[in-house]
């Protein structure tokens, strides 16, 4: 069975990195959505203990790796919203959907302002409020999941 | 009501309370350490480069699975591509051909004429530049920085440094190599710059990228500079790093205001930046250009010494006695000697050898 779990875990983590590495470019790149980040919250929901804030921050040096930055930017960011995931998550499950949807684009929204401050940090110019926008089709995406039948741990207590 | 919130906590095989570890504060202090001092480490030396590189290999299986799909329904849509299109195409590929042969046989005849000039001077040859046709893979994900990533490496040949440029003028410049990918950043990025020339009047400036919208800068430019807009930017080769005379940016804008003594110029790049697939990276072979230097001031320290300073060579030569003369100015500044070659000769020097 936890077998079972962490196989799911590291393959829906895989398939997330290989959606980061398409080749994205234009409007697209501006609205692409923090797939990666997204994946860890529902897994920070559903199976905390095998996905935590360790998970977080490995992932976050991949993504790290494959957008080219310096080493540790992606990984602090995800490794602070975890933080703030891990801390609430009881009161989290309990949330109603739109709740949810709330606290999720919270999270995704910190974890851009903590990637902003670093990136301020490094002398890089803001890009604009469209910089926010991949909270805003994260949030979409997770909440077509929903839609779709995804357990994000709410329903999760008949199991 | 109480009792079913109980219920959920039983049930949920979320954070027992027994057996869960350091506490997510103190996950989250020894994280956050380890990302500050990594981020630390990568900005300021130099040791993670062989890690990165290492581990982009690994990564290079995945980048092409999630290029698969992208990829494929190119090759479809090529594969379908209706014969109007291809006749179309080849029309006008045809007709290019036509007018770059013209343009060809020109410059056959001018590099003829070049060569015989730069023999009677004695002057170094002018440097072949390598080239590696490469081809994009995507474009960077950072969207802080403009960058490319395109499918030629340290197995390719490509080295740090390298010229990328696309058929209508400069893209930009090889920053990192991975074994079988490079980054490029683009010009339009803010941290890079590039020496250039107004093509009109040969004026030469620095211009860096704008970094938000593609545009690039002219900074530091006097309000009384004698720039247009409409004016063409090519590069001035005097860096070492571009080749002479590729177009990079038109003037789209030339503003002054009473209150600052620069102007301000706005240039939009003439390299597709964003729309191009195909790109050539074009490496200035470094050694080369040193051994040459070497050979130049070794050739002339062996004839009669140098007297003369470098002024001397300021003035236009009329005779062939005045040769050394100009190879001891290169000596004397090593920097110039190199940029040297890059240069077209003025034009008063080359008139005076060619009547000889």
């Amino acid at each position: 069975m936890h077998q079972n779990k962490f196989k799911s875990i590291y393959l829906s983590l895989l398939a997330a990195f290989i959606c980061l590495l398409f080749p994205w470019s234009g409007l697209a790149l501006t609205l692409r959505p923090d797939f990666m980040l997204l994946v860890i919250i529902f897994w920070l929901l559903r199976a905390p203990n095998q996905c935590s804030v360790g998970t977080a921050w490995f992932m976050g040096l991949w993504v790290d790796l494959a957008t080219g930055g310096i080493f540790g930017q992606y990984a602090l960011a995800y490794t602070v919203t975890t933080f703030f995931a891990v801390i609430y998550q009881r009161r989290l499950v309990l949330f109603n959907s739109t709740q949810q949807l709330v606290y999720v684009f919270s999270l995704l929204f910190i974890s851009q302002l903590i990637l902003l401050i670093l990136k301020t940090f490094a002398s890089k110019e803001f890009l604009g409020w469209s910089y926010f926008l991949p909270s805003i089709t994260g949030v979409l995406v997770w909440q077509i999941a929903v839609t779709l039948g995804l357990n994000t741990g709410r329903h999760s207590r008949g199991k | 009501m109480m009792q079913g919130i109980h219920h959920n906590f039983d049930q949920q095989q979320a954070p027992a309370f027994f057996a869960r570890g350091p506490s997510p504060l103190a996950r989250l202090a020894f994280f956050t350490a380890l990302s500050l001092a990594l981020m630390a480490t990568d900005s300021r030396l130099q040791y993670l480069a062989n890690v990165r590189e290492s581990l982009m290999t690994l990564l290079h299986p995945l980048q092409v699975v999630a290029n698969a799909p992208s990829q494929a329904y190119r090759f479809t849509n090529e594969y379908f591509s209706t014969h109007h299109y291809l006749l179309y195409e080849n029309e006008r590929l045809r007709k290019q051909a036509l007018r770059q042969d013209i343009a060809l046989q020109r410059l056959n005849l001018l590099s003829l004429e070049n060569t015989n000039l730069r023999n009677l001077l004695q002057a170094n040859k002018k440097l072949t530049e390598t080239s590696t046709l490469g081809e994009i893979m995507h474009v960077g994900r950072d969207p802080f920085t403009k960058k490319i990533v395109v499918n030629r490496g340290k197995n390719h040949g490509v080295v740090t440094g390298a010229a990328v440029v696309d058929a209508t003028g400069v893209v930009g410049q090889v920053t990192r190599t991975y074994p079988s990918s490079s980054e490029v950043t683009l010009i339009t990025n803010k941290s890079l710059a590039i020496p250039i020339q107004i093509e009109r009047n040969g004026l030469r400036a620095i211009a860096f990228g704008h970094g938000r919208d593609n545009t690039l800068d002219l900074p530091f430019l006097p309000a009384n500079v004698d720039i247009r807009s409409g004016d063409r930017l090519v590069t001035s080769g005097i860096d070492g790093v571009y080749p002479a005379g590729l177009a990079v940016a038109t003037v789209s804008e030339m503003k002054t205001t009473p209150d600052s003594p620069f102007a301000r110029i706005v240039c939009i790049p003439t390299g597709g930046i964003e729309n191009h697939r195909q790109v050539l990276l074009v490496s200035i072979p470094r050694t080369e250009v040193e051994t040459s230097d070497d050979s130049a001031i070794n050739e002339k320290n062996k004839p009669l010494p140098v007297t003369k300073s470098g002024a001397g060579s300021l003035m236009p030569a009329a005779n062939p006695n005045t040769k050394p003369v100009q190879d001891s100015s290169k000596k004397m500044t090593p920097g110039a000697a190199e940029q040297n070659p890059q240069k077209p000769l003025p034009n008063n020097q080359s008139a005076a050898n060619a009547s000889e």
